[in-house]
């Protein structure tokens, strides 16, 4: 079909719900600065307390004598000599630090999913030119014969363990009125299989105890095939319990109705919302499906593989079984492709790449440069209001760089309690609500968010507060007195 | 008359604004005595401020000297001046210029910041200042907690907390009631009659004027009458 395109010389219109997909991200943008302004402003009484609570250990320390007890306490209390102002500044860079820290969240997990490895990594292997893939079982075991072929060095450490199969099965437990309420998505694969090949359930991901209790549960799906395993998240949501048996009535293949006993949970924060069930039960109710229905096939019986999954040692081996499976020769009845996994994210995520790019390359440059204008003119209102300050502590004997530290400090102050703050509510909030993109895993932030939160609060502040700074530092004392008088 | 220790010499000072120039002082020579009490006065735009600015080490003449002590400072440059003005002179203005967020002993304690003491040389001077002006009981209040004329005192404490041989007065007075500001003067006598302070006051009241020594007239930038007042008994 994309040959048949490419090679008509038919004009290539504007997909119509790209407006649409734009606008719908702008609305998330909106709404997420939105939130993230509400959360600024909810913890904008800590922020004061805060900075009143070090004013106050300041000025116990300063009792000793300390100059340098005494000059922070000076700009602490500079700090709170605004609210309002201070607030101002504490927002924009809350906001700004709390957005940049979620986009650069997904941007490094992107980096971290697309990141071709060089061995022991997984490729897939999906139809050519269909989405999503419907593959004949078949194509599972030829992949494992093609695997066996490869020279000894070449192929996969476990054999046909290496290699699982998906597919997909969504269901309800009420077929009359199906809703998210009822409704469950399930990985069907070899139950023996979770625990070392699906990304997140592996022994590396889990904790020993958690680890144990997965062996024992895909140990008891094997045994029994309708034993399914199930998120709690959904169970919650479908009202269900561990140990009740359920019929789901399945949405994606017609007229088969599964009886399955939950016996366990998922790992928290692994594959929230989602189950596994046996492929031993989907092969079983597909091959039935035919002596009830007149010996005639089910429709998806040969349609029934989505995913095939390999692990491989190496590059070569990839490369190699990529060029036997890619060969129509092969793997013709639905073509195939195979690549790595990282190259098959790629590929799904390459239709949102404008996207990526204008939050890399417009929305961060032009917040921070917005930010930035948003802390001058601040801090230009507050020097204004200063100036007669200002012009004291010169005549006092203050050199202008004091003045202009002072004013540069006051700022990086914020900077920094604003952008640890929103970074770390960043990394404490989605950490606990445990959002999940796909099957690719719970999505984190990662820690050193924190630290790049921080300098980054910094820095803007920093920036914003250099202009006002430098004319701080150059106010005319004597000018600033003659107007007053 | 005692050994001048402020003397002045050929100053001029002009202002630029757009193209025009303003002769702001012409030509202006003038000496203050060691401990003397010198009050400037002049009607508006007389340059009185300007000369006081300029002794003080605000601000840089256009020609001419100025000499306190053995230093030349007009032509120091703006940081020399900063550190000069730390151990030298002491200011008093009209609004206090307080710091609001700190008490009145931190804003005394302001000016040793910048000087090499010790904890307890600091605290020792600040309470002596804050002594001699009579606000040994206010010292952890704020500006906004202190009446005006107990604002102007803790500015005077703040003048002198460095011990400085020059102080000066923008219309001290100018913004108090008649009683407050007679105890500012009676201060003023006091810093002058006891520890031997040089005092340069601009003032526009007469009535103050005249408690000083000597009284200057500046008009259009040129000093036009040099006043001996007469003594005058402190008013408790």
């Amino acid at each position: 079909m994309y040959e048949q395109m490419a090679t008509s010389g038919a004009p290539l219109s504007i997909d119509s719900a790209m407006p649409l997909l734009s606008l719908y991200s702008f609305f998330l943008m909106g709404l997420l600065i939105g939130a993230v302004c509400l959360v600024g402003i909810a913890t904008l009484p800590l922020f004061f307390a805060i900075i009143y609570a070090i004013s106050l250990i300041l000025k116990a320390l300063s009792n000793g004598g300390s100059l340098f007890f005494k000059i922070a306490l000076l700009m602490f209390r500079g700090l709170l000599r605004s609210p309002l102002r201070t607030s101002l500044s504490y927002l924009a860079l809350f906001v700004l630090t709390a957005v940049l820290a979620c986009i650069y969240t997904v941007i490094n997990f992107i980096g971290i999913v697309t990141t071709e490895k060089d061995s022991n990594f997984k490729v897939i292997v999906t139809e050519k030119y269909t989405i999503p893939s419907q593959m004949p079982p078949a194509y599972e075991q030829r992949v494992i014969d093609l695997l066996g072929e490869l020279p000894k060095d070449l192929q996969p450490v476990n054999g046909a363990d290496d290699v699982i199969a998906w597919s997909f099965v969504g269901g309800t437990t009420d077929p009359t009125n199906p809703r998210p309420e009822n409704a469950i998505f399930m990985f069907c694969v070899d139950p023996l299989k979770i625990t070392t090949m699906m990304d997140g359930l592996e022994k590396k991901d889990l904790t020993d105890s958690e680890y144990a209790e997965m062996q024992r549960l895909t140990a008891l799906m094997k045994e029994d095939y309708k034993r399914i395993i199930v998120s709690k998240a959904r169970l919650d949501k479908m009202n269900l319990k561990v140990g009740q048996k359920i019929k789901i009535t399945s949405l994606f293949y017609k007229d088969i109705v599964f009886d399955f006993e939950i016996i366990g949970e998922l790992p928290d924060a692994k594959y929230e919302g989602v189950g596994f069930c046996s492929r031993e039960y989907l092969d079983r109710m597909l091959s039935s499906f035919s002596k009830s229905h007149n010996n005639e096939q089910h429709p998806l019986a040969d349609k029934c593989v989505n995913l095939i999954w390999v692990r491989v040692p190496k590059k070569e081996s990839y490369e190699r079984l990529a060029a036997v499976v890619n060969d129509p020769k092969y793997f013709s009845g639905p073509a195939a492709k195979m690549e790595t996994a990282s190259a098959g994210i790629g590929s799904f995520l390459d239709a949102y790449k404008d996207i990526f790019f204008g939050m890399k390359f417009i929305l961060c440059p032009a917040m921070v440069g917005i930010m930035s204008l948003v802390i001058a003119n601040a801090i230009s209102i507050s020097v204004r209001e200063r100036r007669g300050e200002m012009a004291v502590l010169k005549v006092l004997g203050f050199r202008p760089v004091h003045v202009m530290s002072l004013i540069l400090s006051e700022a990086i102050l914020i900077g920094f309690f604003a952008g640890f703050m929103s970074t770390f509510l960043c990394w404490w909030l989605l950490g606990n609500v445990k959002i999940q993109i796909a099957f690719l895993g719970a999505f984190f932030v990662p820690s050193i968010v924190m630290l790049y939160g921080t300098i980054l609060g910094m820095a803007v502040a920093f920036v914003g507060s250099i202009g006002p700074a430098l004319s701080a530092r150059k106010i005319k004392v004597s000018d600033v007195f003659a107007k007053v008088a | 008359m005692a050994e001048a220790i402020v003397r002045v010499r050929d100053l001029y000072k002009s202002f630029t604004r757009g193209t025009e120039s303003i002769d702001v002082l012409q030509n202006l020579s003038l000496d203050v005595a060691e401990a003397e009490f010198l009050s400037l006065m002049g009607p508006s735009g007389s340059g009185k401020t300007t000369l006081l600015n300029l002794i003080a080490g605000l601000d840089q003449p256009t020609a001419g000297t100025i000499t306190v002590g053995d230093q030349e400072i007009s032509s120091m440059s703006e940081s020399e001046l900063a550190r000069w003005r730390t151990r030298n002179v002491g200011f008093v203005f009209q609004f206090y210029y307080l710091l609001p967020v700190m008490t009145a002993y931190e804003n005394v304690e302001l000016p040793l910041l910048l000087l090499q003491l010790t904890a307890a040389q600091r605290k020792r001077q600040v309470e002596t200042a804050l002594d001699l002006v009579g606000l040994s009981d206010r010292m952890s209040h704020r500006p906004g907690q202190l009446s005006g004329g107990q604002q102007q005192r803790v500015g005077i404490a703040r003048a002198m907390v460095t011990d400085p041989t020059l102080i000066v007065a923008d219309e001290p007075t100018g913004d108090l009631d008649s009683k407050s500001a007679d105890e500012i003067l009676n201060l003023m006598e006091i810093l002058r009659a006891q520890l031997g302070k040089t005092i340069i006051m601009v003032t526009h009241d007469p009535k103050a004027a005249a408690r000083a020594q000597r009284t200057l007239h500046l008009e259009k930038g040129k000093l036009v009458d040099d006043v001996m007042n007469a003594p005058q008994p402190m008013r408790v």
